[in-house]
This record gives structure tokens, C-alpha cells and sequence, in this order.
């Protein structure tokens, strides 16, 4: 189960992510991040307060991003929280997703 | 839509011969179990995270192979690291190669030839019917070493399936795969499934090496 909040700041729209991103909550996690992007050509993704993340929640980030690169727009990962950073460094994600310590605005 | 295990039977099919083509036996044989799990994960039926295996639905998916594995799993909760699973298909010896084959000719993409060597020998052939399912799997593959975005979900997964079956060589030059190894490895990296296919194959050969410096 996962709960998102979005803003605009700075130019960029923030969606902070809380919780666990599992294969129940993939789905709703792509939604948000697609719908985010057709309306921003500036994403930021919060982890910092997501807890979990399983393959099917990274599937869900991967196919986030490859819809930002189809639009040319940005997309950014950021402030991961401890546990989900193990699981992108273990998974070598800074190698395909823009990876940031922290937001970006 | 074929799955994953049909994809990668079909990849293996010698478009010429009709026969099976593989450099790394064993590798394939982790690697077709990798498929299933791919196949189960992408009908939402198992998540994975760095090292476990979890159901999420025992519901019927409609495929044979893919129910029988997952209602295999149901009754084993104790088993529950994705290595653990991995390993138990794999010396089950299950035959998800023909199971895909026989689902590949019943959609019409392959045909059964049955021949006789020496009018002794049973050689078996799968001779392509439809050569575009192929070539587009194919396709698929190659765009997702050779480009520098980020492929869909099922071509990362081809890619890391591919990868351990000795299978890029055939959608894939010498050369491309050499100059596109880092990428080759990153997208095979990227999902749990397909690092502990590779970890299961490094740790079979490990023992073979072991085995065969005793024998020698």
C-alpha cells in the first residue's frame, strides 16, 4: 500500500511516495508518475519516506522513466530512504534512472 | 501474446534447421525456470525483492505450465527465497521446453517434424511457421542491447534471459555484444529473477569444476 502527495515547486512537480511499493501498489505507482508527467516536463519521485520496494514497484519506476524519455521529459529519483536504497544499489539503477540525494528544488 | 518461456524457445529455434540452439545447456535450463518466474510476475501472481519469493494470487492464469508451477509453490511456503525456488524447478526437472514448444505449435508458429538418422535414430525438428513472431522477438532484443534508452519491462527481461542461454549471438553480432557489454549487463542486473538464474549457473559450474578436478 502506498500514499502519494504531489506539489509543484520550483518548476518541478514532487511526488512523494510513503509506504511499501509492492506488485499490489505497481499499479497505482506508474498511474501516478505517468499522469504526473503528461502534465510536468519536470518530475521529481520522494522516496524518503517510501519503505519497501519490490521488483514489480521498480518495474513500475522503470516504465515511468522510459515514459519520460518518450516525452523528453525530466524525471528524477530522489532521497531514497535506507531500505530502498540497498535494493537500487543492489539492482544498479544509477546506471539507467537519474538518481538524486536530494530534491532538486 | 506469447510469454516469456515461448519467447525464448522460439529465440532458440534454428530458423534454417528447425532444430533446438543453445551454446550453454544448463544455462538454459536455469534460465527457462527464470522465464516462468518472469511469466508468474508479469500476471501480478508472485512479487520478488533482493532475495525473496512472494505469492501474491493463487488464481488459475489460463496456462498450463504457469499453473502447475504456481500451485507447486502454494503447497511449499516453506521454501521462500527466489534461489531456493529457482533450484527446486531446476532439479525437478520439469520439461518447460517442450511444454513451450508444444504451446508454439499449437499456435501455428512452429511445426513437429519427426525423422529418422541412419533410419535408426529419432531427430526431432521445429521448423518456423511463422517467421515474424520470431524475427520480431528478435528485433526486440537487439533494439534493446543496441539503444541506449530504457526498454520495456518483457525486453529487459528477454535481454537478462537471453543473456544466460548463450542466445544474443543469434539476434546479435560478435562484435555488437562485445561493445554493448556493459549495457548487456546492466539490463540483465536489473531484475532479482535473472541475477539468481546467473548465481545458479555460476554455482553449478563451480561444482562441475570441482567435480571434474577430482575425477582428474
Amino acid at each position: 500500500m502506498i500514499e502519494v502527495t504531489q506539489q509543484t515547486r520550483s518548476g518541478w512537480c514532487v511526488v512523494e511516495v510513503r509506504g511499501r511499493a509492492d506488485a499490489e501498489a505497481a499499479d497505482r505507482l506508474e498511474e501516478t508518475l505517468r499522469a504526473a508527467l503528461e502534465g510536468h516536463p519536470k518530475v521529481a519521485a520522494d522516496f524518503s519516506a517510501l519503505d519497501y520496494i519490490s521488483s514489480a514497484g521498480i518495474r513500475a519506476v522503470l516504465q515511468a522513466a522510459r515514459a519520460a524519455e518518450g516525452r523528453g521529459a525530466e524525471f528524477a529519483v530522489c532521497s531514497l530512504s535506507a531500505p530502498v536504497r540497498k535494493v537500487f544499489d543492489t539492482s544498479g539503477l544509477h546506471h539507467v534512472l537519474k538518481i538524486h540525494g536530494e530534491l532538486p528544488c | 501474446m506469447l510469454t516469456m518461456l515461448e519467447e525464448i524457445v522460439l529465440l532458440a529455434v534454428d530458423e534454417q534447421t528447425g532444430h533446438l540452439r543453445s551454446t550453454r545447456q544448463f544455462g538454459t535450463a536455469y534460465a527457462l525456470v527464470g522465464a516462468v518466474f518472469f511469466d508468474l510476475a508479469l500476471l501480478r501472481k508472485i512479487d520478488t525483492d533482493t532475495e525473496a519469493i512472494r505469492i501474491i494470487d493463487t488464481s488459475p492464469t489460463g496456462n498450463a505450465t504457469l499453473d502447475r508451477i504456481l500451485a507447486g509453490m502454494a503447497a511449499r511456503p516453506q521454501l521462500t527465497t527466489v534461489r531456493e525456488w529457482i533450484e527446486e524447478i531446476f532439479h525437478g526437472r520439469q520439461d518447460l521446453e517442450g511444454e513451450a514448444l508444444a504451446s508454439l505449435i499449437r499456435h501455428g508458429i512452429l511445426r513437429h517434424e519427426k525423422s529418422k538418422l541412419l533410419w535408426i535414430i529419432d531427430v526431432e525438428r521445429f521448423p518456423v511457421a511463422d517467421s515474424q513472431r520470431q524475427r520480431l522477438v528478435t528485433l526486440r532484443l537487439r533494439d534493446a542491447v543496441l539503444s541506449d534508452g530504457i526498454p520495456d519491462t518483457r525486453d529487459i527481461m528477454l535481454v537478462s534471459l537471453a543473456e544466460p542461454c548463450g542466445l544474443l549471438g543469434y539476434a546479435l553480432t560478435e562484435a555488437q555484444i562485445a561493445a554493448r557489454r556493459q549495457r548487456i549487463e546492466t539490463l540483465s542486473n536489473l531484475e532479482t529473477i535473472s541475477r539468481k538464474v546467473t548465481a545458479a549457473i555460476a554455482g553449478l559450474d563451480a561444482t562441475m569444476r570441482q567435480a571434474m578436478a577430482k575425477i582428474v
